[in-house]
């Protein structure tokens, strides 16, 4: 079977200069990986990469098949006049021809997403008044919609409770099943070793495999930043110092 | 029975004329246009771009004028010129988008009135500047229906695209709605608006019907269709409001509808902030 | 003679008026300009003085001193939307665009039908050589004074905000006030610009230059200087052209400011290849970009 996403000696960035190299991984079909590192450690740069935002300034990169993306909350801007149901709908733009509104058939697979991630009844809530893990799920039935054989997730586990998190990991486990790949950005390392591997990534690929084996002390200090994570079991929170890379713009400060 | 009658035919009385008829015709243009392409400017937080766009323009309108070209010829080409300018400026490394644009609407703004405002123009500067609805002509209606027509239709057309950039700027790409594209169609939609207000509500006055109805909506609905409806309405309800002020008061029209409109917004605020009160006074009695 | 015309343009009681206002503009230009360039306040600039116009014609109609209407609704205006914008950034744009537009249509209606002055309109709005009297001096004397004294003692805190707002309180600069401080003298200035450039262009004297200069450096010092240099020039140069085309002189700054703008940025981009400056997206998406971040 081959890969859903493969890159190889990848290298991305914003103008000339890389802000993430070495990249060598490979997402199969049906995994879950987690994608592990600092802030400004290259995550987000990542998913820019594999949604096309970014084209590669060395190396080849490979998608095959749609990619959804599920990105942090706080992004989305919540005041916004959408429906849950709206934001479903979403997911079908890439598949009409531009000048086609949504008809009938795809509000019902809108609404059939949405029932599979538990929310047909929230349907015509407004987005911003659902709580963070039925954000978190709306997204993901948008990526459903999409027909998505990758779903990227930004952090998806920030902010949501315990019982949220774990229908949230269960929905995931589901769409692995069906045969997706799965990359999810955390800060949560303990929670990525029941994945079936992890990425860690500081400007660079500092490791890649089942995180078993992945995850050592070495690995994690290199990941991020020194000594200062010396728990693995701390989500080493305290060492995210750096800065994302498109923060350090003075223009935009005032 | 006699008041009513007597305010009905007040009421009925301005749209005897030839001059109020095309003016309201105008006006529910107007409000049609600026209701419903306002939301995506207030939505897209666009008000500074649009408020800039209708400022540079000026001297094209003033040129028009002198040189007896259609206006809506001279404002397409002056809104050009400011969008091509706004672009080079804000390239220019070191000082910053927002004074960028600045810079640039200063120097055409004031490029226009130099050119209105020398000995050798005609006078009637403040037509440009306020607008004239009460002289539309047929002419100038059939040329804003038009234009109305173009920009509904590509709102039509687009409107999930939009929907996806304004929602998520950064996932929208991976929807198929690249974000740069709807930026640039909601700028020519801009600046096609400003080309069917700029006849009744002047350089300096357009930007009211493109925020204000549009920003009072936003507060009172709570999804993006009804919002356009309810901008639409107060537009255009804000727009007769002002020509009935005008017609038995005498005050400058263009004006009189401006300031209705943003009256409609405090309006709408008031409103907001009376029921956010009472919903806090429920809570602590509740307690 | 060119040279000999100029002089003489500056021999009349009411252009040397009009000089001295602009010289004294120009030190609070060069001070506060500035600031408004490095802290993005360019709109709130142009959206005090465009609030202060039905003030001005209020005061006009009512017969007392125009300046104190214009900086009571400047004020006003510097109250409520600097507010918002020290809450955050939504929905403050908008806000500025509204009470801008409204307090054009106000000060239209006031003045055409209220109190029959529309001929004023014309004078309030851009700018005139005969509007200037003792009183505007005063205030242009003021205003400078206060702007130098206060860009000494608050700088240092305006600069820390001006680059990094959230450091800027982890460091303990309390910006609250230094900030209210910055918005009452942008207030301030705006208004004092009014009878010179009038309501709709004050942004020729306290944005334009300031933005010209700093093509050139990036220090805070020289660039101050340099600003005061800058629009005493262009205001100097404004006034005689205003004076030769009977144009309002707020639009003959405006202009000159705006071409010497074009020059200092070709000569800055030419340094670097051309392409840069055109770049590789379609115009419109450009314009788009750069509006959408202007606001």
């Amino acid at each position: 079977m081959s890969a859903l996403v493969e890159a190889r000696g990848l290298a991305v960035g914003y103008g000339a200069a890389p802000v993430l190299g070495d990249v060598d991984f490979a997402l199969e079909a049906g995994e879950r990986v987690g994608v592990l590192g600092p802030n400004g450690g290259g995550k987000t740069t990542l998913f820019r990469a594999l949604l096309g935002e970014l084209r590669p300034l060395a190396g080849e990169l490979t998608v095959a098949g749609r990619c959804g993306t599920v990105p942090q909350t706080e992004r989305s801007r919540l005041d916004f006049p959408v429906s849950a149901l709206d934001v479903a709908l979403m997911g079908t733009i890439a598949g009409r021809p531009w000048w086609r509104r949504p008809g009938r058939a795809e509000r019902r697979t809108a609404r059939a997403a949405l029932g599979r991630v538990g929310l047909e009844q929230l349907a015509e809530r407004t987005f911003g008044e659902l709580s963070g893990g039925q954000r978190q799920r709306v997204l993901v039935a948008r990526a459903l919609v999409q027909e998505a054989r990758i779903v990227l997730l930004d952090e998806p586990f920030t902010g949501l409770d315990a019982a949220s998190a774990e229908r949230l990991e269960a929905l995931l486990d589901e769409l692995a099943s069906e045969g997706r790949g799965i990359l999810i950005a955390t800060h949560d390392v303990d929670q990525a070793r029941a994945w079936d591997r992890v990425l860690c990534l500081n400007r660079r690929q500092i490791a890649f495999g089942p995180p078993a084996e992945t995850l050592t002390r070495e690995v994690l200090a290199a990941t991020y930043g020194g000594a200062i994570v010396t728990l693995p079991a701390e989500d080493g929170r305290e060492a995210l110092a750096l800065l994302p890379p498109h923060h350090c713009d003075h223009e935009h400060s005032a | 029975m006699t008041v009513l009658a007597s305010v009905l035919t007040a009421l009925g009385d301005p749209w005897d004329q030839g001059i109020m008829q095309r003016a309201l015709l105008e006006v529910v243009l107007l409000g049609l246009v600026g209701g419903a392409l306002g939301c995506w400017i207030v939505l897209s937080e666009l008000s500074y771009g649009a408020e800039s766009l209708a400022h540079g323009m000026f001297p094209g309108l003033v040129l028009a004028a002198l040189t007896g070209i259609p206006l809506l010829l001279g404002g397409a080409a002056g809104i050009l010129v400011a969008a091509l300018a706004v672009a080079l400026a804000g390239r220019v490394p070191g000082i910053g988008r927002d004074n960028a644009v600045a810079v640039v609407v200063t120097t055409l703004f004031g490029l226009g009135v130099l050119l209105a405002l020398s000995p050798s123009s005609p006078p009637g500067i403040q037509g440009l500047l306020f607008g004239d609805v009460l002289g539309t002509s047929a002419g100038d209606l059939l040329d804003g229906a038009a234009l109305a027509a173009v920009v509904l239709a590509a709102l039509w057309v687009l409107h999930w695209r939009l929907l996806a950039v304004g929602f998520d700027r950064l996932s929208a790409r991976a929807l198929g709605a690249p974000p740069l594209l709807a930026d640039a169609a909601l700028l020519i939609l801009l600046a096609l608006a400003v080309l069917v207000a700029v006849q009744g509500l002047g350089n300096l006055l357009v930007v009211a019907v493109l925020v204000a109805p549009a920003a009072a909506a936003r507060l009172l609905a709570r999804r993006l269709l009804p919002m356009m409806a309810t901008a639409v309405a107060i537009a255009i309800v804000a727009g007769i409001a002002g020509l009935y002020l005008s017609y038995y008061v005498r005050v400058a029209a263009g004006a009189s509808i401006a300031g209705f409109m943003v009256l409609a917004y405090a309006l709408a605020r008031l409103a907001t902030l009376a029921e956010s009160l009472r919903g806090a006074a429920t809570l602590t009695e509740a307690n | 003679m060119l040279m000999a015309d100029v002089l003489d343009a500056f021999q009349l009681p009411f252009v040397q008026r009009a000089l001295v206002e602009v010289l004294l503009l120009s030190v609070a230009a060069g001070a506060l300009g500035t600031w408004i360039v490095l802290r993005g306040l360019a709109f709130y600039a142009h959206g005090v003085a465009a609030a202060a116009f039905p003030g001005l014609v209020l005061a006009d109609g009512l017969g007392f001193s125009p300046p104190l209407g214009a900086f009571g609704v400047a004020l006003l205006f510097a109250l409520l939307v600097g507010r918002l914008s020290a809450r955050g950034r939504s929905g403050h744009d908008s806000l500025t665009a509204l009470v801008l537009v409204g307090a054009l249509a106000v000060g239209i209606v006031l003045a055409s039908d209220v109190f029959h002055s529309a001929a004023n309109v014309e004078t309030l709005l851009f700018g005139s050589l005969l509007a200037v009297g003792p009183g505007e001096i005063r205030l242009a004397a003021v205003v400078a004074v206060l702007a130098a004294l206060a860009t000494y003692l608050l700088g240092r805190r305006w600069l820390a905000v001006g680059f990094d707002a959230g450091a800027a309180r982890a460091l303990g600069v309390r910006s609250p006030a230094a900030d209210a401080v910055l918005l009452v003298l942008i207030a301030l200035a705006a208004v004092a610009t009014l009878s010179a450039v009038g309501a709709l262009l004050s942004t020729a004297l306290l944005v334009v230059p300031a933005a010209t200069v700093r093509l050139g450096t990036r220090r805070m010092t020289p660039w101050q200087l340099g600003t005061v240099a800058l629009t005493a020039f262009e205001g100097t140069a404004g006034l005689w052209l205003s004076f030769q085309t009977n144009a309002p002189p707020g639009a003959t700054i405006a202009v000159i400011a705006g071409g010497v703008f074009v020059l200092a940025a070709t000569a800055r981009v030419s340094a670097g290849p051309l392409r840069r400056l055109l770049g590789d997206d379609a115009a419109p998406v450009a314009a788009a970009a750069t509006l959408r971040g202007g606001r």
